[in-house]
């Protein structure tokens, strides 16, 4: 029986995927002793299932599957020297930066001088937003169905209704229509689409697939297995339409009704969480609350591309290197810094604390509503100190923006004209 | 004169473009707005003319650590091949290893494009069943 | 005829007893019947235990407030729960004591708190205090009302475990299993009686009827003047464990004025989860365990009536079960447990309408129906505890102090592989689950066992690992992947065959 092993490192990074990986190889050419840490045998979180394309136009200025993506990072991180622990996953973290890693025949203490939260998101369930019906065999997240078709190589059904027309639910439809199973409709209760209109017409319009938009689905039929599933139209406040129910058949009902950042270690960890993006709230150096624990990707906030978040996670990584190295790391205090607010029609905005006297900071953040040209300003006090002119703007993209911050004062509002 | 709005698949951006033409598209007869980059009128006169694609899907792997390695088409094919592409993939078994960029198919179809390896797949050791 | 060796039952013997159903009743039965020398055959139509109501209930230990006194529900309940809270301790079976508050939104329901009170103090129910507002917050923080009854005996029970524990112990010590057989018809014979299922005859000399929402009509191919039953459903709502950290006690409201039943209440879990529910409504169809969009409404505005601060954005789940009522739709209320023993050879035992206190009941139930067997029939000897196989229910590796998991993680190796990452579940935890001595292979029942796709993300992460685990180390093909048996497949087949290999 060996003792617990309790080792030591200047940046644990939580999560091997994009914005990991890129955290952990930013800080280890920063000069830091970097261990990452993923619960996956293959290093690169979803990328390994995203078999499709659209990666790395703006990281390499190449169009990349998932797995291709992942693995320049990967050469990235062992490149720089990052350890790494596979097949290993972090059940504890404390404030005072110990990890409690669990894998097969060992549970392990790591102390971090600074700790990179990475670990993504999981995908709202069928139990989450409550759709009526028993609980039939064949109802699936499409995540969870990407996994079992390109890693399982299991058909998962025959005859397929898509809710919700994210990016994810239109490259499973085209998926799995490649791979001979019928897709019925694609379900989308906002009066838009929320994927991509770029995959709107390589994943539906090319094979024909109906989209129908201000619609959901209000049951689902079956006992045993899904035998069909009801529609109904919803109005512009979300009301169900009655008498407009048609029934869709279908055996298997896929489920891309939105992604939530997984922060369980993080509350565990007392780290504060934004209630709109769900993930921390952090400084412009990706800080959250507690000293020294660092957030980025999909766990701070919903991206849209994996290149912004492994962009956002070599910043993080940069700071946490900094930050191990005994570097000034400015933190999450009221009197030291200034809030940003998403002002109107802006989402969210992150980060949401800027240091004073920084000079210039870039904004992620993300509109409302979908709208045709517009200008996004940032605005402190009376000063404007960022714009961001668009020809259009959506919600399902991730808008950036430089804001100059070096004589801001007062607190920072994001608007959207 | 002819006119089309179409979205671009080339990349995220998804460049909505407003195509007008006269006669047989080509690049002296057509004019494409919304574009970001060049590419964006070759899309266009593809589109109208040839579309192309990019087929990703997987291969089954024989001894490796996955089931499966996921492949991509080298190139866009035209869209019609696609269904070729697939039916010459689906009885392909490669041996593991598999890695980044090896070709599984070689110019299917005379389109001059090979699939290739998309995922590495390591090889598993001790039993040599999946 | 008499045993004296605990033999398994095969299907062309004459048992000594056949239990048709084994939810919480019929596996109280056979745990019970486990511990004396006799051999026993269960018929159940699911394929596991306790799929039905017994799964899809409050999971409360009733105090035995809110049953007339001298009724069976009051008598049961009340010897039923110092059983079952022996029987959870000898199998290890999560239970707390954890308090019930019956709260009163408005002082005209003072007076059905009191009324409250003296059925429970008729019933023997210690400790009760009417309560006021404040008294109730120090209590349970966020608990919105006038004044409350504060019912300390009340507990909470994991109603699946405590289920599948007593059945998987019952099947090591001897007693036979049929699962996936449905019973049609009970019938005399001439060693007592038979059951035809199509899957086969089980013949026994007493047959037990506790097969539910189904007793009523499966007692009438016997007993053609056995009452029949109606169901009437009840969905629940789960939450997060999240809202499990800021509820301590069961909280009910109080009886309306005019009316009976039990309401919406907030139930915590053995697990950290907390209940919304049930709602009420008869239905025609026995099977009906689907949730409505309206109910579910219904259920998050009454529970937050109770509890303003209800974190109602952490709801992860929904279920529903089917009570067994004797009561019509007209009549409503609820009727007293019947006993009935078919009239001819009075070797058939029916339970019917083993509705709410059924969970707490059962154990008392299965000892009064031994104890009435035990009257004619020569008395079975009871199992020397030293030839008794244990199968405790396995403790929760998550809840499990550090030291304890290192130690445990060093002796199974499989412990320090966590595979549901929302409920802390090792994959030795699941690959104990697979390995269930009633031979379940049903998604379903794997989770029951182990928590495995229990969790908030409701299998994101585990239902890939528990595929590839049971593909690629036990050789599983996709068409046995199934929810709960044959009739709900997971999968319709491979993507890319395999049959190169």
């Amino acid at each position: 029986m060996s003792e617990p092993v309790c080792s030591t490192v200047d940046v644990a990074v939580i999560g091997g995927g994009p914005a990991g990986l890129a955290a952990a190889a930013a800080a280890a050419r920063a000069g830091a002793n970097v261990l990452l840490i993923d619960r996956n045998p293959q290093l690169g979180g979803i990328l390994n299932q995203c078999i499709h394309d659209g990666f790395g136009l703006h990281a390499f200025g190449e169009v990349l599957t998932g797995p291709e993506f992942a693995d320049r990072y990967v050469r990235q991180a062992i490149g720089a020297g990052v350890r790494l622990r596979t097949r290993t996953l972090v059940t504890g973290l404390s404030a005072d930066g110990e990890l409690v890693c669990s894998r097969y025949g060992a549970r392990e203490t790591v102390r971090a001088k600074a700790t990179v939260l990475a670990m993504g998101c999981r995908e709202r369930t069928r139990g989450m937003i409550r759709i009526p019906g028993a609980r039939p065999a064949g109802v699936y997240t499409a995540g969870t169905a990407q996994w079992l078709t390109n890693i399982g190589n299991v058909r998962i059904g025959r005859r397929i209704v898509i809710l919700g027309s994210g990016d994810i639910g239109l490259i499973m439809a085209r998926r799995l229509t490649w791979e001979g199973a019928e897709v019925a409709a694609v379900i989308e209760k906002l009066p838009y689409p929320s994927g991509l209109p770029r995959n709107i017409n390589q994943c539906l319009l090319d094979y024909d697939i109906p989209l129908h938009l201000s619609h959901s689905v209000t049951c689902i039929q079956g006992r045993n297995r899904v035998q069909g599933v009801t529609v109904s139209r919803f109005d512009e406040n979300g009301h169900a339409d009655s008498g407009s129910e048609f029934e869709l058949t279908c055996d298997t009902l896929l489920l891309s009704v939105g992604l939530i950042p997984e922060n369980e270690l993080s509350r565990h960890a007392g780290v504060a969480l934004d209630r709109t993006t769900s993930g921390a709230d952090v400084t412009d150096e990706y800080m959250t609350s507690v000293p020294g624990v660092f957030s980025c990707g999909n766990v701070l906030h919903i991206h849209d591309l994996a290149d912004w978040a492994a962009e956002e996670g070599e910043r993080a990584g940069v700071s946490a290197a900094r930050y191990a190295d005994g570097g000034v790391v400015r933190q999450l205090q009221d009197n030291a810094s200034i809030v940003v607010r998403a002002g109107a029609g802006v989402r969210y905005v992150v980060p949401q604390r800027i240091q004073r006297g920084v000079e210039e900071v870039l904004l992620s953040l993300r509109v409302t509503a979908p709208r045709g040209p517009t200008t996004i300003r940032a605005v402190c006090g009376n000063t404007i100190v960022g714009e961001l002119r668009l020809r259009k703007a959506h919600p399902a993209t991730m808008e950036q923006m430089s804001v100059r911050t070096a004589e801001a004062a007062k607190d920072l509002e994001v608007i959207c004209e | 004169m002819s006119e089309r709005i179409m979205t671009c698949i080339l990349c995220p951006n998804g460049c909505e473009l407003h195509v007008a033409w006269n006669g047989e598209p080509n690049e002296q007869s057509i004019a494409v707005d919304g574009n970001l980059c060049p590419k964006g009128i070759t899309y266009a006169i593809d589109e109208l003319t040839h579309p192309m694609r990019t087929l990703t899907t997987s291969v089954r792997v024989r001894g490796g650590v996955q089931r499966l390695a996921s492949v991509k088409t080298a190139a866009p094919v035209s869209r019609d091949a696609i269904e070729a592409f697939r039916d010459q993939l689906r009885p392909v078994v490669l041996d593991a290893p598999a890695a980044i960029g090896d070709v599984v198919l070689e110019n299917v179809k005379d389109t001059g494009v090979d699939v290739v390896v998309t995922r590495a797949v390591a090889r598993r050791c001790g039993k040599d069943s999946a | 005829m008499n045993r004296t060796s605990n033999t398994q039952h095969t299907a062309n013997q004459v048992a000594d007893i056949a239990i048709v159903g084994a939810g919480v009743v019929g596996a109280s039965l056979a745990y019970a019947l486990s511990k004396l020398h006799c051999s026993v055959a269960v018929i159940e139509k699911e394929h596991d235990v306790g799929t039905a109501a017994s799964a899809r209930n409050s999971g409360v230990i009733h105090a035995g407030l809110n049953y007339a006194p001298e009724s069976l529900r009051a008598r049961f309940c009340m010897r039923g729960r110092d059983l079952l809270m022996a029987w959870c301790d000898e199998l290890n079976v999560p239970y707390a004591v954890c308090g019930k508050l019956i709260v009163a939104a408005r002082n005209e329901e003072i007076p059905g708190l009191e009324r409250l009170r003296t059925m429970g103090e008729a019933n023997g129910v210690p400790d009760m205090a009417l309560i006021d507002a404040d008294a109730a917050a120090r209590l349970q923080p966020g608990i919105h009302c006038v004044a409350a009854l504060h019912v300390p005996s009340s507990g909470i029970v994991s109603p699946y475990a405590f289920t599948v524990a007593m059945a998987e112990e019952a099947a090591v010590n001897g007693v036979t299993f049929h699962l996936g057989w449905e019973a049609k018809r009970i019938r005399v014979t001439e060693n007592g009686a038979a059951v035809d299922t199509p899957q086969g005859t089980v013949s026994a000399r007493w047959v037990v009827n506790a097969a539910g929402i189904h007793a009523g009509r499966l007692a009438q191919t016997i007993d053609p003047d056995a009452p029949g039953l109606y169901p009437c459903v009840g969905e629940y709502l789960i939450l997060d464990k999240q809202a499990g950290e800021s509820l301590g006690m069961s909280v009910y409201p109080a009886p309306p004025v005019g009316g009976a039943g039990l309401g919406v209440h907030l139930t915590p879990t053995t697990e950290g989860n907390v209940l919304l529910g049930p709602s009420d409504e008869y239905v025609s169809d026995p099977e009906r365990t689907s949730c409505t969009g309206k109910t579910a409404d219904r259920l998050l505005a009454e529970a937050k009536s109770m509890w303003p601060d209800l974190p109602t954005n952490l709801v992860i789940g929904a279920y529903a079960g089917i009570r067994s009522k004797r009561t019509s739709p007209q009549e409503g209320g609820f009727g007293d447990f019947l006993i009935r023993r078919e009239p001819g050879t009075q070797r058939v035992i029916h339970l019917i309408g083993i509705e709410s206190p059924g969970l707490t009941a059962a154990p008392a139930i299965a000892e009064y129906v031994i104890e009435e067997i035990l009257r004619t029939e020569e008395a079975w000897e009871p199992v020397p505890p030293a030839d008794r196989v244990r199968r405790p229910w396995p403790d929760r590796f998550d809840e499990l102090s550090e030291d304890e998991k290192a130690r445990r993680v060093a002796e199974d190796p499989d412990h320090g592989d966590i595979i549901c990452r929302c409920e802390g579940v090792t994959k030795a935890e699941f690959l104990h689950a697979l390995g269930n001595p009633l031979g379940v292979r049903t998604l379903s029942g794997i989770k029951y066992r182990c928590r495995a796709t229990m969790g908030r993300c409701s299998g994101g992460y585990c239902l890939p690992r528990i595929v590839e685990i049971l593909q690629d180390e036990h050789g599983w093909t996709p068409e046995q992947f199934t929810v709960r048996g044959p009739d709900s497949p997971s999968f319709v087949g491979r993507l890319l065959e395999e049959n190169h290999e």
